[in-house]
């Protein structure tokens, strides 16, 4: 129904389902969000198998290509990317450190991550359940046949709990310490290889027989690997904090080691995190919240957290305000409430499209509208954040896969 | 710079200084001297430049009886390194103007719960963003006892809180229970026995060297401890009985002996005060006496002031260890000043209600030699008032744990709307007139009015201070240094 005073085709009249399957196309859309804030009007995308070859203001289109001309009202925003959910996986997990465990194992393509689509979510990070170091997350398109089909990058973050305890403060600092103890053990095998050798070669200077030897470390526990991982820039960690507490905690547990960690506050309860909003903005490294307005604890005075730490620094990311599929379909209007609370327009628009995917380590495959990104796009009605704009449709790597241009 | 025009305001006035606060100044300036000829490190510059904060031109409690007025405290990594009238001020130093305001060294609770909202290993568990944590510092305390570890209310730090692990070795010695108490004094026994063994091995064996060394076999090792001076054991007690049999128990064996609540220690203070004892007291407790018995009992406002008359050394805590925003109010640790208050109530001298809160306990807890005083070397734990600490209506403006400024009044929400510092926000843009309120009704209003003058809430009795309305009669006590007021707020 809408498509038609829509589609404005080309001379070759292809039928109105031919720009959708074909593999080239472009579409024309008066407003585009292109995900890092900025808006591009006129704009005009060029579409290849998927992946987005050219775009720019009011570019001239070949003869033959099929056009998507979009309604005047109507805005492109980038696939929505969810670094965090565990919607469409089931179980719970362990309380102590399992790095080495990755969700990709549990990943089934079950008919629940429609609901993704439906709702925008064109990337869904997905970490395992439990508590201390349960294990690393993956990056799944929430479409496909089979699991290594839905899988973006498996082993996009290492999820870690972070509380008041010494049993969390403990699991990080063992995990780096079980790293530096097997260092220290392949050195010691390494010495006494190279001594035997060395006695071997000694020994049978006068029996010309050569038996070349070569060294073969000893093998590392699974539990290890992450962390060497980390150190050396390979994994990042995600760490979950309680309150301001947890976080002072996190610094004092990682002392001196360097790696690349992420916050993640969930604001579903009062937290008292604006202690450490400085701080964790000077880091400026992603924090993970929902869009929610929040009490300080035992009062009646509001914050908005997200808008803070935004202001303060952190690159910020949010989350549905519940992991479900009430939480998906509220989301952009929560995060409008949240414009409307004070934060900044363009940083809602990033923290909910560029920053997920920067911080999984996929920034430069989507999150963004340019040049070389994947096609994961939504069409809405009007303004992403009003309450009665429409998902008109959902394009995922080129192909729209949910609303009503889906036909 | 700062420190020339009131060194000449000072010259020109009456004097109160005491002998014992320019003891300090020589201590002061040699202390400083050393750090700053340093040039080695210079690599350091860097740190430093953010380790140092100075008080400037309060009026100085050293909680030993000295007081200097328009002195300077120099706080560098944390801890005390000169005050006085000659300090140094570097120029990259964080500078708080505390004129009109006094600074009392940090108090210490010798018992609590719930201020580092956890228990058990505090560098694990702590939150140090606890409410109840800001609470207290805003109560003027930056030590407390949690079960039986000293640890300091260093907002925003996981580490370095504890002082010490083991504050109290408490001991059992109660009248209901004489096999308890024949265990400790076999105990007490078994331990004087073999001390006196093992000083005469040492020193039979500068002439025998075959001489045996007595076995330590059976012997109570904390008592040991306890005779050999090493720690001071604590005693719960409050009636009579358990305290005379307390005092005569620590004379027979030589122990100074701590002893929480004490009800009933009046009735007995010569008797504790020879014994070395020191009193942990509540001085609102009430309890009546026993009428069965003839004797006197009860509890006492007095009991404070004879305990320390005879030479006990007082410490008082709330009746309530926690922050209770439940109830009736007053007697939870928020008002620790004011429960020493009680004390000076019933006759305490002013100086050792001061120090029942500061010093003492630091004494009893074994921790004095950090914190408890302002002294040159000491952790410069601080707090500043807007009056005297001792006074219900004096509020703690700053509390300062390790050299940290770790409460605001004006940047907490609990206290800020209350008689505001003239250079928040929250404070009234005009002047009120005095004329609109009854003098009797306001005196609160005091400050406020006073605001370009001064901050003190304190007011004096005579008007010269500012010298424009008469003021209204204040309380008595407060009565300090009428040109106070005069000082200037702004640097």
């Amino acid at each position: 129904m809408i498509l038609s005073p829509l589609l404005l085709l080309g001379p070759m009249a292809a039928a109105p389902a031919a720009p959708v399957q074909g593999d080239l196309f472009v579409i024309k859309a008066p407003r585009v969000e292109l995900g890092d804030g900025e808006v591009m009007e006129h704009a005009v995308i060029l579409v290849e198998d998927g992946e987005i070859v050219t775009m720019g203001q009011d570019l001239p289109i070949e003869r033959g290509i099929p056009v998507v001309e979009l309604d005047e009202g109507q805005v492109v925003m980038p696939g929505l990317v969810n670094p965090y959910s565990r919607y469409g996986m089931s179980g719970g997990g362990y309380n102590d450190s399992r790095p080495q465990v990755m969700a990709s194992a549990e990943l089934y393509p079950s008919a629940a991550y429609k609901a993704f689509l439906e709702n925008g979510v064109t990337t869904v990070g997905q970490y395992p359940a439990g508590q201390g170091i349960p294990g690393q997350a993956v990056a799944v398109r929430p479409r496909g046949d089979s699991s290594e089909e839905m899988i973006v990058e498996d082993g996009v973050y290492l999820k870690v709990v972070m509380g008041n305890n010494s049993s969390a403060k403990r699991n990080l600092r063992d995990g780096f310490k079980k790293a530096d103890d097997h260092l220290e053990k392949v050195a010691k095998e390494r010495e006494k290889f190279d001594k035997a050798q060395a006695k071997a070669k000694s020994d049978k200077k006068k029996s010309s027989s050569k038996s070349k030897a070569t060294f073969t470390p000893p093998q590392a526990d699974p539990r290890v690997q992450p962390f060497f991982d980390l150190r050396e820039g390979k994994l990042r960690a995600l760490v979950s904090i309680r309150n301001a507490a947890s976080y002072a905690h996190l610094v004092d547990a990682i002392g001196d080691e360097e790696f690349e960690w992420h916050l993640r506050i969930p604001l579903t309860r009062d937290i008292d995190v604006f202690h450490v909003a400085d701080e964790v903005g000077e880091r400026g490294c992603f924090v993970l919240m929902e869009p929610l307005i929040t009490l300080v604890p035992g009062t009646l005075r509001q914050r908005n957290l997200p808008a803070e730490f935004e202001r303060a620094g952190a690159k910020l990311v949010l989350l549905p305000r519940s992991d479900s599929k009430a939480g998906f379909e509220s989301f952009l209007e929560d995060v409008g409430v949240m414009i409307g609370a004070g934060l900044d327009r363009k940083a809602a628009v990033r923290a909910i499209t560029h920053n997920p995917a920067a911080f999984m380590g996929l920034g430069d495959r989507l999150g963004t509208l340019s040049e070389g990104k994947r096609a994961n796009l939504l069409i809405f009605s009007g303004d992403p954040f009003q309450p009665d704009t429409k998902l008109d449709a959902v394009m995922l790597d080129g192909k729209f896969v949910s609303g009503d241009m889906d036909q | 710079m700062h420190l020339r025009p009131n060194q000449q305001r000072r010259a020109s006035r009456p004097m109160r200084l005491l002998v014992a606060a320019s003891l300090f100044l020589a201590p002061a300036a040699l202390a400083s001297a050393p750090l700053d000829d340093e040039p080695a490190k210079e690599a350091e510059s860097e740190e430093d430049k953010e380790e140092v904060l100075v008080l400037k031109g309060g009026e100085i409690h050293t909680g030993l009886g000295g007081v200097l007025r328009d002195a300077t405290i120099l706080v560098r990594e944390g801890k005390i390194e000169a005050f006085g009238y000659d300090v140094d001020v570097p120029e990259d130093a964080e500078v708080v103007d505390v004129s009109g305001m006094r600074v009392y060294p940090g108090l210490i609770a010798v018992g609590s719960f719930g201020l580092f909202g956890s228990s058990g290993n505090l560098d694990d568990s702590v939150d140090p963003y606890n409410q109840n944590m800001t609470l207290a510092l805003s109560a003027g305390i930056t030590t407390a006892v949690d079960g039986n570890t000293v640890a300091k209310l260093k907002r925003g730090h996981v580490q370095g809180l504890v002082v010490n692990t083991s504050a109290f070795e408490s001991l059992s010695y109660s009248n209901g229970n004489p096999q308890g108490q024949l265990k400790v004094e076999q105990d007490l026994k078994g331990a004087a026995d073999y001390i006196r063994a093992y000083r005469a091995w040492e020193d039979e064996k500068k002439s025998n060297k075959e001489a045996k060394e007595p076995s330590k076999k059976g012997v109570d090792q904390k008592s040991l401890r306890i005779l050999r001076g090493e720690v001071r054991p604590c005693f719960n007690a409050d009636s009579r009985t358990d305290l005379l049999e307390i005092a005569h128990l620590a004379q027979r064996f030589g122990f100074r002996p701590i002893i929480n609540g004490c009800r009933e220690g009046w009735t007995v203070a010569d008797e504790l005060g020879r014994a070395g004892a020191t009193a942990i007291v509540t001085p609102r407790s009430r309890r009546p006496k026993d009428e069965s018995l003839l004797r006197e009992g009860g509890s006492s406002i007095e009991n404070a002031a004879t305990l320390y008359s005879h030479g006990v050394n007082v410490v008082v805590v709330p009746a309530s260890r926690g922050i209770s925003l439940g109830g009736i109010v007053g007697t939870d640790l928020l008002h620790l000043p004011v429960e020493a208050g009680f004390a000076i109530r019933g006759g305490l001298p002013e100086l050792a209600g001061l120090r029942s809160i500061t010093i003492e306990a630091a004494r009893v807890l074994g921790v004095d030699y950090r914190i408890g005083s302002i002294e040159v070397g000491k952790d410069a734990d601080l707090i500043v008032t807007d009056g005297d600490l001792l006074h219900y209506q004096t509020f703690v403006q700053w509390a300062i744990v390790d050299g940290e400024i770790v409460y605001d009044k004006q940047a907490e929400m609990f206290f800020a709307h209350i008689r505001p510092r003239p250079e928040s926000a929250l404070a009234p843009a005009e002047r009120m007139d005095a004329g609109e309120e009854s003098p009797a009704d306001a005196p609160e209003e005091e400050p406020v009015e006073e605001t370009p003058e001064g901050e003190t809430p304190d007011g004096e009795t005579s008007g010269e201070g500012g010298g424009e309305e008469p003021q209204p009669s204040e309380d008595p006590e407060e009565s300090e240094d009428p040109e106070e007021s005069a000082t200037t707020a702004g640097n």
